[in-house]
This record gives C-alpha cells, sequence and structure tokens, in this order.
C-alpha cells in the first residue's frame, strides 16, 4: 500500500520539491465580527513523514489552520499547497476532489452519519471515488483497528472510542496523503484516546504523515516529535523535539541538596 | 583525618540517603556497596550516589548510635553494618512525618523573568517560546522513561515519573499563561 502513488507518478516525480507535503505561505483568515480564530500571517511547511502536533489555547487559531491544510475552508489571502496542489487554484469541485482523495479527515464528535452502519460509515469516501465495491478493504480496515467484530452495527450501538475508531477507518478507507485530526481523544476517556493514539502512532511508523491538534502538551509530546504553538493567530515557537532515549537521572532528579544536620 | 575541610565534605549529604540507608538496613545487614547498589536500584536510575557518600552516611549513622558494623571486615575488606533500635525509631519517625516545606519553583527561569522584564521593555516572548521548548522536551523525555518503566514492570518508578509528568505540564501551562498575557508584547508587572 502506497499511500503517496499519485496516479502512475508520485508526487515528488511532479518537478516538486523533495518530502515537503504542506506548504503554508503568508496565511491570513479573516472573520467577519470577530477575531476568534482568525490567522495573522502564518507560514510553514510540513515535510511527508512528519507527526505533528498544533497546540494553543482556544482560539488561536490552531482548527482554523488545520481546516485551511484540509481544503475544507480557504484563507483570505496566502496560499496553501498540499502535495503539490495549490489549493487556491482548484475550483470547488477540484477541492472536493483533493479532499477525497488525499485527505483523512478526524474529528473530535467523531461526525459519523447515525442512519447507516458502522461500515457504511466507512465506506462513505470510497464510494464517493469509485463505483467498485470497497467493502472487503472497509472489513479488513475495520479489522485491523480493532472494530470488525461492530461493523455491521449502527453508530448509537458503539462506545465513544469505537465510534472514533470507524471515524479513523473512515479517514484511512482512501489511502489519504495527509491525516489530520482535531482534537481525536476530546470527547473519549483516558483507555480509549490511548487506544486511538496508539493507532495513529502505529500509522505513522508506517510513514502516515499527521497533523494533530490538541491542547494537551503531555500527548503532544508523546507523539509528535515536532510541536507548533500558536496564540492570537500566530506561530509562536515551532519546535523539533529530541528523540533519543536519555538516561533517567538526566530527565528526573530525586535528590534534595538540603545538609542533613 | 578530620581537617576541617573533611568535615565539610562529610557534612554535606542528603537527607533522603541518610533515610534511604537506614531503610534498606531495616531489611537486613549490608555492605556500603550493597547500599549503594539497592539504592540506585530502587530509584530506577535516577539518582546516582557516590560510594564515598554512602560510606561517610554510614559513618555518621554508626557515629549517631543508629547503625553499627557487624563481625569483622569480609568481602574485600568491606564491613557490614546493620541498624540499631534507635535507628529504627528514627527511620519511623521520619516515614510518618509528611514532607512539608514551601513550593520548590525554578528560581532560575523565574529571576531571569523578573529581569528579562526590566531589560527588554517587558517583551517576554522569545523567553517563554524557549523555556516552553525546553519543558515540552522534558515532557517528551519523561514520556518516554514512563513507557519504558512500564514495559520493565517498573510501577514503582511509573508512579515517580507521573508526579515528574504533573509538575512539568503545570509549568507548561504557567508559561503558557505568562504568554498570553504578554500577548501584545507586553508584560504587565503590576
Amino acid at each position: 500500500m502506497d499511500r503517496r502513488a499519485f496516479g502512475k507518478k508520485r508526487w515528488w516525480e511532479l518537478g516538486y520539491e523533495m518530502s515537503e507535503l504542506v506548504r503554508l505561505t503568508d496565511i491570513t483568515k479573516v472573520y467577519q465580527g470577530g477575531v476568534t480564530g482568525a490567522l495573522n500571517g502564518v507560514s510553514l511547511a510540513i515535510e511527508e513523514g512528519e507527526f505533528t502536533a498544533i497546540m494553543g489555547p482556544s482560539g488561536s487559531g490552531k482548527s482554523t489552520l488545520l481546516n485551511l491544510v484540509a481544503g475544507l475552508d480557504r484563507p483570505s489571502s496566502g496560499s496553501v499547497t498540499v502535495a503539490g496542489s495549490d489549493l487556491g487554484r482548484l475550483s470547488e469541485t477540484g477541492l472536493a476532489r483533493f479532499r477525497r482523495d488525499r485527505i483523512g479527515f478526524v474529528f473530535q464528535f467523531f461526525h459519523l452519519l447515525p442512519n447507516l452502519t458502522a461500515l457504511e460509515n466507512v465506506l462513505i469516501p470510497a464510494r464517493l471515488k469509485s463505483r467498485v465495491s470497497a467493502e472487503s478493504a472497509g472489513r479488513a480496515l475495520m479489522s485491523r483497528l480493532g472494530i470488525g467484530e461492530v461493523a455491521d452495527r449502527y453508530p448509537s450501538r458503539l462506545s465513544g472510542g469505537q465510534q472514533q475508531r470507524v471515524a479513523v477507518a473512515r479517514a484511512l478507507i482512501n489511502q489519504p496523503t495527509l491525516l489530520l485530526a482535531d482534537e481525536p481523544t476530546g470527547a473519549l476517556d483516558t483507555k480509549s484516546g490511548d487506544q486511538v493514539m496508539a493507532l495513529f502512532a502505529e500509522l505513522h511508523q508506517e510513514g502516515q504523515t499527521i497533523v494533530l491538534v490538541t491542547h494537551d502538551p503531555k500527548l503532544a509530546t508523546r507523539y509528535a516529535a515536532r510541536v507548533i504553538s500558536m496564540l492570537d493567530g500566530r506561530v509562536i515557537d515551532d519546535a523539533r523535539l529530541e528523540t533519543t532515549e536519555r538516561k533517567p537521572a538526566d530527565v528526573i532528579r530525586v535528590r534534595s541538596e538540603e545538609p542533613s544536620r | 583525618m578530620h581537617t576541617r575541610n573533611t568535615y565539610c565534605v562529610c557534612v554535606v549529604g542528603t537527607v533522603s540517603l541518610k533515610y534511604g540507608v537506614l531503610g534498606l538496613l531495616a531489611e537486613e545487614p549490608l555492605h556500603g556497596y550493597e547500599v549503594k547498589n539497592r539504592f540506585e536500584a530502587m530509584l530506577g536510575g535516577t539518582w546516582e550516589v557516590n560510594i564515598g557518600q554512602v560510606y561517610t552516611t554510614l559513618q555518621r549513622l554508626e557515629r549517631d548510635g543508629l547503625v553499627r558494623p557487624v563481625g569483622s571486615r569480609g568481602d574485600r575488606g568491606k564491613l557490614l553494618y546493620e541498624l540499631l533500635e534507635p535507628g529504627r525509631t528514627a527511620l519511623n519517625a521520619w516515614l510518618s512525618a509528611p514532607d512539608q516545606g514551601p513550593q520548590r519553583l525554578h528560581e532560575e527561569f523565574y529571576v531571569k523573568l523578573l529581569l528579562a522584564t526590566r531589560l527588554a521593555n517587558g517583551d517576554l516572548g522569545p523567553l517563554l517560546a524557549r523555556q516552553k521548548r525546553a519543558y515540552l522536551q522534558l515532557l517528551r523525555d519523561l514520556n518516554q522513561l514512563e513507557d519504558r518503566a512500564k514495559r520493565d514492570g517498573r510501577n514503582d518508578l511509573a508512579r515517580l515519573v507521573r508526579g515528574a509528568l504533573l509538575h512539568t505540564e503545570a509549568d507548561i501551562k504557567w508559561i503558557d499563561e505568562l504568554s498570553e498575557k504578554n500577548g501584545g508584547g507586553s508584560w504587565d508587572t503590576k
């Protein structure tokens, strides 16, 4: 399974700079009637295979940024390029096709259709893409995510963790170039949240590029080696963290320096 | 032998090492190097102690009548030490007393913060961003250590790491609050 295949050519064979998957240039986003979530001059690049976390308080623009990368929204000015496509040059139809083929999106509140079974939810993006049935691929994917047994149930009969894994399966069914997740564990208990994140870590190990929006620094640093901090619509820090393991004594010091008497 | 200088080295020890030694001797009599090895293993490598420190601690405990050497010099000419009743009483008193005292903060960062507020016209953005990056790195390292401890079945160490994680999260929250107040570029000192 090659997530990076672009028809017969791979995107880096299209004359695009190697390994850069996303480029935002001087992005602004103005909302009428308020500044919440607005963006004020954001430029950044994301490389293929990176696991990036975007952190910031609510209203800092982190979700807006994710929506622009996903092609769910357009910037007021500046350009968004994903896998060689300048999203600003795409028509609404072109943008819909881009989302369908390149982007997997996981929301905080799952967004499953209640009148479809789990499997039917997973298959929606595949049905939009092709008439060939993807049912066996959908079932295989769901088994891999540990929800094979609930494939024919309706969302209301699933736990939150199961519903989110269905949403992850739906995001992955078309083998997206980019997996985007906006607070994917925000509505889950700790255990289900850990399971969903362990899944993301596994996908990342296999080369999946992931951008995660979260307000939780422990979650961000546990899974992502790059942490972008946002405040008031701007990037205030872009940290690439060291991933080598350190000696316990270099991480924690259990020691008081007081003289004993 | 006990010149003023060596005496100074002797008295600078740590409270927890002293009681750590007493606690380990409460299980069974031990040689100094056994105390060192068991102490380090108990702390999961988060505290590396100098063997010299262990011996000075043992000598001080012997001087205070809390432990005593037993038998003659054994393996590698080292003495076996055992816990005495006053030592057990001191250990129990220490174990039952809560850890008290003022909250410890990262004082160096705080002094930097105060000075930068005066010297950099209140623009603390870069200082805060660098500090947050350092805390994020620490958080990542702690995450790894926690995973490793759990993998190794060291739940005692995992609990210790969990405490450090929560402290670091609080530090990050603090930096975030300072950053939000810093906002447009000035930090109100009032």
